[in-house]
């Protein structure tokens, strides 16, 4: 089996990758279930790079089939149906399903442009009611979240950090967007290499991803963490699902230990510089044409932009809450009238909620079909706010019954 | 016509987590997307341009003439799509795919009540199915013994395992049909039975088509959904015309819907590439996709692309002839293994030799004064010691207990290796008989 590949430094060169028989052989094999063990080798190097952990301290790695598998295993081994979490909200929806299945008591915990407010996190549990078990983990995505793009600040790092300590919980560093972090240079290092400054480090899962750098495709992620959760993650992997495909892996394998560490190291960089310089197109237009219809924080790694309509002509000033509008029911109206799609704010939020909130993806769209959604996004917000003051009819009920009934629930897949 | 069972017949059979999962609020609006004209901001898909992969050539022996080698290549669109995310159930070129074949193997056609999902190898979409029919406690039937790699499953629901005997004739519909009358009134009756039809593991047993038909007719009367796992069913090398799948049979029922069948290619394509299906009652698969929905999202796009372009190239006919190219290559494999046991257990051991599949399954005959003895101690030490190693029996009961039975697998090792363990095993049977 031969596949060719973009050099990591050049887009123009290609490569030829060719697997060896033994490679071949390996590939189409039953493996462990933990992942093959030269890439977890490979991975264990780059943790040590990117993170200063060492192997043999207290911790492992194990391959999953996309991040999603990990975190699923990884909620899985932590908590009991019904208990009670730490979540960020708004959050990556695809992770809420899994707690909705497990009937999870949610406690959202705030968000702003600089990440985690960890400040409403301490009043959360200093207030906690003492005959309640405490949280037994906190999730969140600390670069370029999804869907707010905000990346976590150190200050707020280490203060959760300290918390969990605290209050003895876990920490789930759900990181798909690491590598694609295009912000200012002196980025926050994870919470996986700062608890090595805690008096004991074991409080933090971490969830690689390469669906953001490699492809989406072959299903490839990982967790590393304390050994003891890992290893009942992969317990439930030997029940469930035996291993990741041995055929991804070692595709995956192939390529990385082709580029090796520096190799992979420029390849991110190319796509943070990629999705940059969307983001800048992306964000141009909104400055065309949603300047005082929307506000937003620019994001610093991802491929969202996340904005909340101004739909009342005040401003956001007046009226907190419900007061500021839906953006689903404008979003699943009038946008759709004039021709734009984007995904309302209410889906990442833990907890049933009207928001104002939109999010933009900027990963796909060439820059004419970028300005032509915002000037059509704009002419959907102007004619919001002509008919704000018009009490709603229970019009939107109605249409948002049978566009779930419509909608059995397989189709494309929402990704991270 | 085929008549099939309604869709409302499943919501009994639904388990409490399948019930409570809601359709994701984000999805509904995918429909929306396909409305000409619109531009969508929604989809969280990474660009594809940023991916390192340019195309995929894949070499492999002509399924017809294993002399030739036939190159597939994946590129363009299908690379595209193999690199990104993709649909729940699975790309729709491989479902398409697999639809026809089924369709071919088994008479059952598209459009008639029933589909197709792909998974990460059948363990996958085995498990999400069990989770999807059984709550936590609930009773199970289960061919006895069986294969050890679901049993965790049953065990992580806490399930209340009820065995049913099997024989040279594959599972004993006669013992499920005693089960199922002389069941406690008091206690709900079991939703599904897990069976492996063909060449069972590790039995090696394939059921007989009486058998099958029984066991059919008994879910008709008891209700009760058959979990077809049947990962042998290209791996059949007897010399009778094979069966027909429960699949396939359930056609000759009064309405179609009770049969679950689950379909792997590790046998005949890989094991590594993991992927493998399910086929059956739309509302079960439903239920299966929204749970890969949220705990893995979807089989890899790249393993189905490149498994659909090799497919695709080989078509239906070629596929049929390198399956048969495996089972005949499993049959050489029995029939070595086969004449070692003859020459050096006879009388030791006891075995029906297998039809399909790679596992002979063999009580030693340890016998004193009537107590069949108890594999598991044997084979952990004194076959140990003496350089051999098979599973004892015991992993493959449902409920545990001792047996004199032995698992061994014939799928790799020469001859050499074969006639050295069996010899190997003799010595070992000698030893604890105190001859």
């Amino acid at each position: 089996m031969q596949f060719n590949i973009r050099n990591s430094t050049s887009s123009d060169e290609e490569l030829t990758m060719q697997l060896t028989d033994e490679e071949l052989h390996v590939g189409l094999q039953y493996s462990l279930t933990n992942g093959l063990p030269a890439l977890r080798e490979w991975m264990f190097g780059l943790l040590e790079r990117a993170h200063g952990r060492h192997k043999g301290e207290g911790w492992t790695i194990t391959v999953g089939a996309g991040s999603q598998d990990m975190i699923f295993k990884g909620v899985n081994a932590l908590m009991n149906p019904g208990d009670a979490i730490l979540v960020e909200a708004p959050v990556y929806a695809g992770t809420l399903t899994i707690f909705q299945a497990l009937d999870a008591e949610m406690i959202e915990v705030e968000t702003d442009g600089h990440g985690i407010c960890s400040d409403k996190m301490r009043e959360i549990l200093e207030n906690w009611p003492s005959s309640k078990p405490k949280p037994k983990f906190f999730y969140t995505v600390p670069y370029g979240s999804n869907p707010t793009g905000s990346t976590a600040t150190l200050e707020r790092r280490l203060d959760v950090l300290a918390l969990s300590r605290e209050h003895d919980f876990f920490i789930l560093e759900d990181d798909p967007y690491y590598n694609l972090y295009f912000g200012p240079s002196n980025r926050p290092p994870s919470y996986f290499a700062l608890e090595r400054d805690q008096p004991e480090v074991g409080r933090v899962l971490r969830f690689d991803s390469l669906s953001k750098t490699m492809s989406s495709g072959l299903r490839v992620g990982f967790a590393s963490g304390p050994e003891p959760i890992l290893k009942v993650m992969d317990l439930h992997s030997m029940a469930v699902n035996l291993q990741p495909s041995s055929f991804s892996q070692m595709i995956v394998l192939k390529v990385l230990s082709t580029w090796g560490y520096d190799g992979f190291t420029a390849h991110a960089a190319r796509v943070a510089q990629f999705y940059r310089e969307k983001r800048d197109v992306f964000e141009a237009a909104m400055q065309r044409h949603l300047a005082g219809l929307a506000e937003w924080v620019s994001p610093e790694a991802g491929m969202f932009f996340w904005f909340k309509l101004l739909l009342n002509e005040q401003g956001s000033e007046h009226g907190e809450g419900e007061a500021e509008g839906d953006s689903e029911y404008i979003i699943r109206t009038t946008a759709l009238e004039r021709g734009v799609l984007a995904l309302p704010g209410a889906a990442f939020y833990p907890n049933p909620r009207k928001t104002p909130y939109v999010r933009a993806s900027f990963s796909l769209l060439p820059e004419d079909q970028v300005d032509e959604a915002l000037r059509r996004l704009r002419a959907v917000v102007l004619e919001a706010r002509a008919t704000s003051k018009q009490a709603r009819s229970s019009e939107p009920e109605v249409m948002l019954t049978c566009l779930a009934s419509a909608s059995p629930g397989v189709g494309t897949q929402e990704s991270k | 016509m085929v008549n099939s069972l309604p869709i409302e017949f499943y919501s009994a059979f639904l388990s409490d987590v399948a019930k409570e999962r809601k359709p994701s609020p984000i999805r509904g609006l995918y429909p929306l997307e396909l409305r000409p004209g619109v531009i969508s901001l929604l989809a969280g898909k990474p660009n594809a341009t940023t991916f390192p992969f340019t195309s995929v050539k894949l070499t492999s022996r002509s399924p017809t003439d294993p002399s030739k080698e036939i190159e597939t290549e994946v590129s363009g669109l299908a690379l595209a799509e193999g690199l990104q995310y993709g649909p729940t159930a699975g790309l729709s070129s491989l479902l398409e795919w697999v639809h026809g074949l089924q369709e071919r193997e088994h008479g059952r056609r598209k459009g008639e009540g029933w589909r197709v999902s792909i998974g990460s190898g059948s363990q996958d979409v085995i498990y999400k199915a069990v989770a999807t029919m059984v709550n936590p406690g609930d009773a199970v039937l289960i061919e006895c013994p069986a294969y050890a790699g679901v049993l965790p499953m049953f065990q992580a629901l806490h399930c209340d395992l009820t065995e049913v005997d099997t024989d040279a004739q594959g599972i004993k519909s006669s013992s499920l049909r005693s089960i199922l009358q002389n069941w406690p009134e008091s206690k709900p009756r079991p939703k599904v039975l897990y069976t492996v039809p063909y060449g069972c593991n590790p039995t090696g047993m394939t059921a007989t088509l009486d058998r099958r038909r029984e066991v059919l007719a008994l879910a008709r009367e008891y209700n009760f959904i058959i979990l077809e796992d049947d990962p042998y069913y290209f791996l059949y090398y007897g010399d009778a015309a094979r069966y027909p799948s429960y699949f396939a049979l359930e056609l000759e029922q009064a309405e179609v819907g009770r049969v679950l069948r689950f379909d792997s290619l590790s046998k005949i394509l890989s094991s590594g590439i993991r992927i493998g299906f399910a086929s059956g009652p739309e509302p079960l698969l439903q239920a299966i996709d929204m749970h890969t929905a949220v705990a893995n999202l979807q089989t890899p796009s790249l393993t189905q692309a490149i498994a659909f372009s090799l497919l695709d190239a080989w078509g239906y006919d070629g596929f049929k002839a390198h399956t048969e190219t495996v089972s005949r290559f499993y049959r050489e494999k029995r029939d070595v293994f086969e004449g070692a046991m003859r020459r050096h257990l006879t009388g030791l051991a006891e075995w029906t030799a297998p039809e399909a599949g790679m596992f002979f399954w063999f009580k030693l005959l340890l016998a004193k004064d009537g107590e069949e003895g108890d594999s598991e101690s044997l084979i952990r030490t004194k076959a140990y010691e003496r350089g051999v190693l098979a599973l004892p029996g015991t992993v493959f009961l449902p409920r545990g207990g001792k047996t004199a039975y032995v698992r061994a697998s014939f799928s790799l090792l020469g001859e050499e290796e074969v006639e050295e363990a069996v010899k190997r095993l003799r010595e070992t049977i000698l030893e604890a008989r105190g001859v």
